[in-house]
């Protein structure tokens, strides 16, 4: 909805809508150059704040990227501390202390 | 791989970054092609498969987990060249400023870091969870900060982001204990865990 209102008179009213306990609410603040401020410093505003929802965005991904980086890196060496220990003859006791197998061979 | 081996404590001590990571003589990650970065993946992955089958108390992966071990002498090295990348690209998040200096101020916190942690003489394992630990640190202080100047800005409330950025705060300093914890395993343990992933086989503890 176009936030100017064209009034019986045929003049062009600029209006803001916002929500106020789940209703709309609609404020008229004015026709002429009042209202083309007010379009102006909306616009503005409006502009600004999808910048700054990108740039969080961007920033986001960035983030998730390098994340994974890490991921990636804690996986590997986790699998290889963990095959080093089981290569050693260890068992891993109920996912937490390492303990040598009984059974464990001469050859490790 | 039964040989005596000499404790560490009777090693000459050496300089962290002077002591090799078990890099095989001539190879250079830099110049590894498509199809060598894909042999490796592989060998990771089914390194991971076979200590799933392990953990789970099959013993019948144990002969090929030790095969690879000792086959594949530069996947310590190629994991550790992985941190050098994944740290290069923290760094670069976190000091967007080109000159001012702070990249080197952080590296040298991080080399005294991995010098501290990792010890005198440490073994190619310990030095591959050294380098988890010092990574995961840098995440948590990356994640920390972001949230710390998101909040000074007001740019993120706790409705609008805060508490994904928590939550991935959180994770983050999981993933340092979870390095922390192993690497205090592997020295309980003790000598009995012999190293074979870097061509040389070393105890990890003395």
């Amino acid at each position: 909805m176009s936030p100017w209102e064209k009034r019986e008179r045929g003049r062009l009213y600029y209006t803001r809508s916002r929500k106020v306990n789940g209703r709309v609410v609609r404020e008229y603040v004015g026709g002429g150059a009042l209202g083309e401020l007010a379009a102006l410093i909306d616009a503005q505003e409006r502009q600004r704040r999808e910048e700054e929802a990108a740039a969080w965005r961007e920033e986001q991904e960035c983030l998730e990227e390098l994340a994974g980086l890490i991921d990636e890196f804690c996986e590997a060496v986790e699998t290889v501390a963990r095959a080093t220990l089981l290569a050693a003859g260890f068992r891993q006791h109920n996912r937490g202390e390492w303990r040598r197998r009984r059974d464990r061979g001469t050859t490790i | 791989m039964t040989e005596e081996l000499p404790s560490k404590s009777k090693l000459p001590v050496r300089r962290y970054e002077d002591r090799l990571v078990g890099c095989p003589p001539g190879s250079d990650p830099a110049a590894m092609t498509k199809e060598e970065k894909e042999a490796h993946l592989n060998t990771v992955e089914r390194l991971a498969e076979l200590v799933e089958k392990a953990g789970k108390g099959d013993k019948n992966p144990l002969p090929e987990i030790r095969k690879i071990l000792k086959e594949s002498p530069e996947l310590a090295w190629q994991l550790m060249d992985y941190a050098k990348y994944t740290e290069y690209h923290y760094t670069k998040m976190m000091v967007k400023e080109e000159g001012s200096g702070l990249k080197e101020v952080l590296s040298c916190q991080l080399a005294a870091m991995r010098e501290e942690i990792a010890g005198d003489n440490p073994s190619p394992l310990e030095r591959l969870l050294t380098e988890r630990i010092v990574i995961t640190w840098l995440q948590i202080q990356l994640f920390e900060g972001l949230y710390a100047s998101n909040m000074s800005k007001g740019t993120t409330t706790i409705a609008q982001g805060g508490n994904y950025e928590q939550k991935r705060i959180d994770q983050a300093y999981r993933r340092h204990l979870s390095a922390i914890k192993t690497l205090a395993q592997i020295r309980k343990l003790g000598p009995a865990v012999q190293i074979n992933i870097a061509q040389r086989q070393v105890n990890t503890a003395s």
